[in-house]
């Protein structure tokens, strides 16, 4: 009996690592050069006041990404394979064209940070930045999935960085604890806009394609759906200790010291004299690791989900002549991100402003979708929403409904 | 008259006086034919919920943007029924992939093609290309006006014929039905593009489409897919089918695939084997991954040495299922030694009468079972061979190794 027992629970994990990866990449994609700037900013500008926030969007995260798993599960198909047999053509061809432009907003981001980050340490962006998009590009073009996997898998370890810098700046863990227990919710208008732009950056219209398509291409069975619902849940845990320790770090160094900051490499750069070089450092390599990770999903991704909506070939392991529009889009999104940051004298403030815009407009509708979708007969047979949950995904949908309209608001009033 | 589907689609319903009755939602058509006929228009009235069925034979004309019913039409609307044989055309096909077997892809249906003529509504064509897509966002004139102002190019239609399209159903309870009724064409892909088709499928309608192949062709598309995908494509199909590809399948695939199954699963497919096949297999699986004898095959030609020419060649037509390789005849005396070998050239060259254990070549390149792999490999690259002989401890012969084989073992994904 022991034995069986042992023998189920080895098979049991052996089975977990087979599906793990889609949940664990994707949330850790969401750490990207914004998101590691917005806790940043957060860290820096309100000390531990906003990190139990880090909680509520955890649970929505889960939330959000639960159903889109399920639906690669499920179904066999992307969300844009969904979307487009559902609503049509018109529909698709809009969404996709406003997901395409808000993606490559955030490509952009993704080099700056590579830029900026490199730049610490004295390395011209005119080195950096194409060395690191031709790095990115090769990955793809010449990989396999699989491989492409692992080489994703390997650099989510690299967000350890920051939970080292984060005890090497020496927090108080008694107002830590503090502020976790019993949270101060402060209404200024600034914290506010702060909580949505932490909300705003978690949650993200691709990350819902990318997490379906990988669940899709891993072949998951419906009878392993549980496991790859475990690899939801352990993604969203990771991101959210990983953005607590950048919390942590800049609260406890910057806040601390009243120094004001604009963005994560300006962060790393005023480590150096607070928490130590090894602090500075580590920062600026998590910067540096997250941007070039998210630059390598991020096209990928986008290239991947239009393809499949517009009906064209797409796919890693498809050569270059067979899948011409996905490489073609996907080279495109690297060099021309890429190329955007390395003109000289470039104000980069409009292309985030544009495309955060259009962030906004694209996840209620996307969520939305989603929903309709999830609770589809036909499609999800007995999986569709329970109804506590479907309760509970609705409010959490409305919600962040709210909250990207409140932040285009904001944006749009400038 | 050519007209799209597009194009028809949400045209008003009038009635003989002009007087406005709804909008057609959808059209159904009656599969079979080589260009099917439309039997049905879906017509949603105004203010009604759900959209109602007309006969075909009511429609007056299609003129201009209206769709003019005959006198009376109005009484004889009705509700929906699906019979054998028949799909909805906006919800079963457009938008929706199906197999393009002249190009040998799966391909997405962007729009439909459709000839009126003699009073009949036909399906000619299916629009697989951009223009179909501009035509349906209402971009095309649009579009034609710039890229021949620009480039003087027009955007090319791409459309094929009706007989090379193979639907794919998403209802479960009608998957069976379309493929009965258009599967002819299916089977005359080679199995090699119809794993790659296999694979770009999801999984309810790989197990559809696996299904509708006849055995031989099921065997050989098993043995080229993905074997990541093996052994869901066989748990699709019922354990009788499953046992007649294995028994169809080369036994030493046959073994590969079955060593990866759940072992319950294998020994019940195993038993409803029949005889010859399943103890050809069991012997296979008895051997260990890595050896000589997990990649060897029993498919081969032995021979004894007291026979001639002549008989050696009624054995080889003798032989009906395709062998590995037919580079090779092996020759045994009465008790199975292994003690020659003989070509295909002997075969041809020689005069009828002439013994085998004259001509036959007695110096023997041959492994044990329990031989590494890798000692094999090394054997076909120094001798240049298109097979090597397998044999027991005491110089039996129990199988072949073919150069294929070999390649495959070293180059998994061949």
């Amino acid at each position: 009996m022991p034995k069986d027992f042992i023998k189920s629970r080895w098979k049991t994990l052996l089975i977990f690592l087979a599906v793990v990866g889609p949940g664990i990449i994707t949330s850790n994609v969401d750490n990207d050069a914004g998101g590691i700037t917005t806790y940043t900013l957060a860290g820096a500008k309100y000390g531990y006041g906003l990190l139990w926030s880090l909680i509520p969007i955890m649970v929505v995260l889960v939330i959000i990404q639960e159903m889109s798993a399920r639906m690669g599960v499920v179904t066999g198909k992307g969300l844009s394979d969904l979307i487009r047999e559902r609503f049509g053509v018109r529909i698709t061809f809009y969404l996709l064209l406003a997901i395409l432009l808000t993606n490559f907003g955030n490509v952009i981001a993704e080099f700056a940070g590579v830029a900026s980050s490199l730049g610490i340490i004295n390395i011209p962006k005119y080195v950096s930045v194409p060395l690191a998009a031709f790095v990115v590009w090769l990955l793809v073009v010449k990989g396999t999935y699989r491989s492409v996997e692992k080489v994703f898998l390997y650099a989510c370890l690299f967000y350890v960085a920051y939970i080292i810098s984060g005890f090497l700046a020496k927090p108080d863990w008694g107002s830590v604890t503090n502020e976790l227990i019993k949270p101060r919710l402060q209404f200024s208008a600034g914290s506010l806009g702060m909580l949505m732009g932490l909300v705003g950056t978690t949650i993200a219209p691709w990350m819902q394609f990318y997490l379906q398509a990988a669940v899709v291409e891993k072949n998951i069975k419906v009878k392993d759906y549980k496991h790859s619902r475990a690899d939801v849940v352990l993604g969203s845990f990771i991101v959210t200790i990983v953005a607590g320790f950048i919390i942590l770090t800049c609260a406890a160094t910057l806040f601390k010291a009243g120094i004001p900051v604009n963005n994560a490499a300006d962060a790393a750069l005023a480590l150096k004299p607070l928490a130590g070089r090894y602090c500075s450092y580590l920062f600026a390599f998590g910067l540096l690791n997250a941007s070039l990770f998210a630059a390598s999903i991020l096209p990928l991704s986008t290239a991947f989900v239009v393809c499949e909506g517009m009906g064209w070939e797409n796919g890693v392991n498809k050569k270059f002549s067979e899948a011409p529009q996905f490489y073609g889009l996907y080279s495109l999104l690297i060099f021309l991100g890429a190329g955007i940051i390395l003109l000289p004298g470039i104000p980069l403030f409009p292309v985030m402003y544009i495309s955060q815009v259009i962030n906004g407009i694209v996840l209620p509708v996307l969520l939305i979708f989603i929903l309709i979708l999830i609770n589809d007969k036909k499609l999800m047979g007995e999986y569709v929403n329970k109804r506590v949950y479907n309760f509970l995904s609705w409010a959490t949908v409305i919600g962040l409904i709210l909250l990207s309209f409140g932040l285009l608001i904001s944006i749009l009033r400038g | 008259m050519f007209l799209f589907f597009s194009e028809l689609l949400g045209r008003s319903v009038i009635d003989s006086e002009g007087k406005s009755l709804g909008k057609l939602v959808d059209l159904k058509v009656k599969i079979g034919e080589l260009f099917p006929m439309v039997v049905t228009l879906r017509i949603r009235k105004r203010g009604a919920k759900a959209p109602l069925a007309l006969d075909w034979s009511e429609v007056e004309s299609l003129n201009g943007n209206l769709v003019t019913l005959k006198l009376d039409a109005e009484k004889k609307f009705k509700d929906l029924q699906l019979n054998e044989g028949e799909i909805l055309l906006k919800e079963e096909l457009l938008d929706k992939q199906v197999v393009d077997t002249y190009g040998a892809k799966i391909e997405r249906v962007n729009d439909i093609h459709l000839l009126i003529a003699n009073g009949e509504l036909r399906i000619v064509h299916v629009d697989f290309g951009m223009r179909g897509i501009f035509r349906r966002l209402g971009w095309i004139k649009m579009v034609d006006f710039l890229t021949n102002w620009f480039f003087a190019y027009q955007l090319p239609e791409k459309m094929i014929s009706w007989k090379y399209i193979q639907p794919l159903a998403s209802d479960p309870q009608k998957k069976n039905l379309i493929l009965n009724v258009t599967l002819r064409k299916l089977h005359e892909l080679h199995p090699s593009d119809l794993a790659d088709i296999i694979e770009d499928l999801d999984q309810g309608k790989r197990a559809t489409v696996f299904k509708s192949l006849d055995t031989q062709t099921a065997a050989e598309t098993l043995e080229e897919v993905d074997p990541k995908l093996q052994a869901s494509l066989i748990e699709s199909a019922s354990e009788e089918k499953a046992s007649d590809i294995l028994e169809e399948m080369a036994p030493d695939e046959a073994a590969d695939f079955l060593a990866d199954l759940p072992e319950e699963k294998k020994s019940k497919l195993i038993q409803t084997m029949e005889k010859p096949h399943r103890e050809k297999l069991e012997e296979l699986l008895t051997f260990e991954e890595g050896t000589a004898g997990s990649i060897m095959t029993k498919d081969f030609i032995s021979i004894q040495e007291d026979k001639t020419i002549s008989e050696a060649i009624d054995e080889f037509r003798k032989t009906t299922h395709p062998l590995e390789t037919i580079a090779y005849l092996y020759v045994t005396d009465k008790e199975n030694h292994l003690v020659g070998v003989l070509t295909v050239r002997h075969l041809l060259l020689c005069v009828n009468e002439a013994p085998l254990s004259k001509l036959m070549n007695t110096h023997l390149i041959k492994v044990k079972p329990d031989e590494d792999v890798k000692e094999v490999e090394e054997i076909f690259k120094k001798y240049k061979f298109m097979a090597i002989p397998v044999v027991d401890e005491g110089n039996h012969l129990t199988g072949i190794i073919t150069l294929r084989d070999a390649v495959e073992s070293k180059y998994k994904e061949f």
